[in-house]
């Protein structure tokens, strides 16, 4: 086979890939939310009193400012570390794998450390608006416990890596990425095994709505559970959790204290059971396999630089990039991820057709949250996951209209 | 008399790195499950080993070698988590890669039927002795902490310390999975060899003479 042939082969391949990638994506990316839906502007001073509204921007801008923190302190400390990190394969007796891992750990602790007084600040930011409620002490206990099982899973991540690089040189990313995307799954279907979700033994109406709701959404039977947080924190949250026979729904205690009527729980456990419904846990692995390939892709060819994955001179780069690519990609995440809330929202309407208790669930999350309920443009590209809630009211709004409501 | 076949070699230069000092462990957490994962099996093949050595009167040569580098890993990750040594140890337990390392027969010897069969049981008094010396331990190590994360090293009699422990909890061990017939030595003089200290950086060598 000639050079230009192999070029052209090789065009070939890599426009099948780029195709069939685009294809997927696009297929991801479609919706229940009907595409000529008008949203109405929404004025929320007219919902929520003017000081809640004052306070929920106040709150807001500086969790932001918090939150910005958190995104690009890692880049700078891991930026530095990438250059600097491989001054502690001295500290390492381990053959190459066991130093990649000692190198990836304490590019993490070294995270952990750098990233530690913006974290309090913030956690006394969120104390002094009463959402969070643990203590300092018990806080940093609880990161420190949590950053063991960091240690844990980049030491899991360095053995596939390294081990594959060893192994396949710089084509360890194309057996990697399939590995990436089975763990994933498989966390995704253990993980209601694992958050310590209790029955819902005090709320028999709501079980029965559940019961009901999900046979209107036509999901089958999918188990109501309780997260008990509420030493911990008063946010009120609803998670839709597992696949197949792991699928629950589990409501955070703090949503079943009397601050939310027995219609905004419905609305709330509907918007979970779409996510059922419209197979959302699973678009989320598959959006996740779409750019799992790029990113190891990527990593093998920035690490060739300083030898390859196969050696621990590399995983200090490695753990840039690692950190480093899914804050690039974060606005189209958050894009998708909202995309996904809305269509469950749009559901929980069709299924409840109670848009106001709908209406009254949001303007409660305003209250209990103190999250701003129509954030700049740059806040919802950032962190964004869900509609603002303005816009979830306004898609209510919108939704009554259509049905003459 | 200061030999023992289990013989513990110190070639540790008594540095300690602020960094892997303060977060040891945490560090030392995907070396224990390996730990454990292996000790799995070890109990599996001592099972084995036992039933062998009860018929033959001696362990079989495979599984003397298994269970010769699990307690070669150990004591890596038991001198690491007790700040004895400095360098976070390899995964695989092999000779010569680590400044505190465990010399172990991998030959088997002729033990004795009727120890072999009540070893279980004799090994209780060692054990018991081990426990005091264990706890001391953890209290010397955590004293020992604070001075190695203020200093950037480690004073010299606790990490002796810690090493007689290590290889006392060793010379149990090897006891009791069959590796050696003969019973733990609790006189610190006994089966360890204190040698220079390596130069850093260097890879870690045997120390040339015993005690």
């Amino acid at each position: 086979m000639t050079t230009n042939s192999r070029r052209l082969l090789g065009l070939l391949v890599f426009g099948a890939l780029a195709g069939g990638w685009l294809y997927a994506a696009h297929a991801l990316w479609q919706t229940s939310v009907p595409s000529n839906l008008k949203l109405p502007h929404v004025d929320m001073s007219s919902l929520v009193s003017a000081s809640q509204l004052h306070r929920a921007q106040h709150f807001s801008l500086i969790l932001d400012l918090f939150s910005l923190a958190g995104l690009l302190l890692p880049l700078v400390v891991l930026a530095l570390y990438a250059k600097w990190g491989h001054r502690f394969i001295g500290e390492s007796a381990a053959g190459p794998i066991g130093t990649g891992m000692l190198l990836a750990m304490l590019g993490l602790a070294i995270l952990w450390m750098a990233t530690l007084p913006s974290n309090i600040a913030e956690l006394w930011w969120l104390r002094r608006y009463g959402i969070e409620k643990i203590g300092y002490t018990e806080w940093v206990i609880g990161t420190w416990y949590g950053l063991g099982a960091e240690f844990l899973g980049i030491c899991l991540t360095i053995l596939i890596v390294m081990g594959f690089a060893r192994l396949l040189k710089d084509r360890w990313w194309l057996a990697g990425a399939p590995v990436f995307v089975g763990i994933a799954l498989l966390v995704t279907f253990v993980q209601p095994y694992m958050s310590g979700l209790a029955p819902m033994n005090d709320h028999y109406a709501l079980v029965q709505a559940e019961k009901r709701l999900a046979k209107e959404e036509g999901v089958g039977n999918i188990p109501l559970k309780v997260e008990n947080v509420g030493t911990q924190t008063t946010a009120p949250n609803a998670e839709a959790m597992g696949l197949g026979p792991s699928r629950r729904i589990a409501l955070w205690d703090t949503m079943l204290d009397g601050r939310f009527s027995e219609p905004q729980l419905e609305f709330v456990v509907a918007h979970e059971l779409a996510h059922h419904k419209h197979k959302d846990l699973w678009k989320g692995l598959g959006w996740y396999a779409l750019f799992a390939f790029p990113i190891a892709y990527l990593i093998a060819r920035v690490t060739k630089r300083r030898g390859g994955m196969a050696v621990p001179l590399a995983v200090p780069l490695f753990l840039f990039v690692w950190v480093a690519f899914p804050m690039v990609t974060l606005p189209i995440d958050n894009a998708f991820s909202r995309r996904l809330e809305a269509a469950a929202d749009w559901e929980a309407l069709q299924a409840t057709r109670d848009p106001n208790g709908g209406k009254e669930l949001f303007v409660s999350f305003v209250r209990t949250t103190n999250e701003n309920p129509n954030p700049p443009a740059w806040d919802s590209i950032l962190f964004g996951n869900h509609p603002t809630e303005a816009q979830r009211i306004a898609m209510i709004e919108a939704w009554q209209q259509r049905n003459g409501g | 008399m200061n030999e023992h076949p289990i013989t513990l070699h110190v070639m540790d230069d008594l540095r300690r790195s602020r960094l892997t000092v303060f977060f040891r462990g945490l560090l030392v957490l995907p070396h224990f499950i390996w730990l454990y994962l292996w000790a799995i099996v070890v109990y599996i093949v001592a099972l084995l080993n036992w039933l062998v050595a009860l018929v033959i009167g001696r362990p079989a040569k495979p599984f003397q070698r298994f269970i010769a580098a699990w307690l070669r890993y150990a004591t890596t990750v038991f001198a690491y988590v007790f700040l004895i040594a400095n360098p976070f140890p390899g995964f695989t337990g092999e000779p010569g890669s680590y400044p505190i390392e465990l010399e172990v027969p991998t030959t088997p010897e002729k033990q004795n039927r009727l120890k072999t069969f009540f070893r279980v049981l004799l090994v209780y008094p060692a054990l018991i002795v081990g426990a005091v010396l264990m706890y001391a331990t953890y209290f010397v190590t955590m004293l020992a902490w604070w001075v190695a994360l203020i200093t950037g090293r480690m004073p010299r009699g606790f990490r002796d310390l810690g090493a007689n422990a290590i290889r006392y909890l060793m010379q149990i061990y090897a006891y009791l999975l069959l590796v050696t017939g003969t019973y733990p030595c609790s006189s610190p003089y006994v089966g360890i060899s204190l040698g220079a200290p390596v130069v850093e950086g260097a890879p870690a060598k045997k120390a040339s003479a015993k005690k």
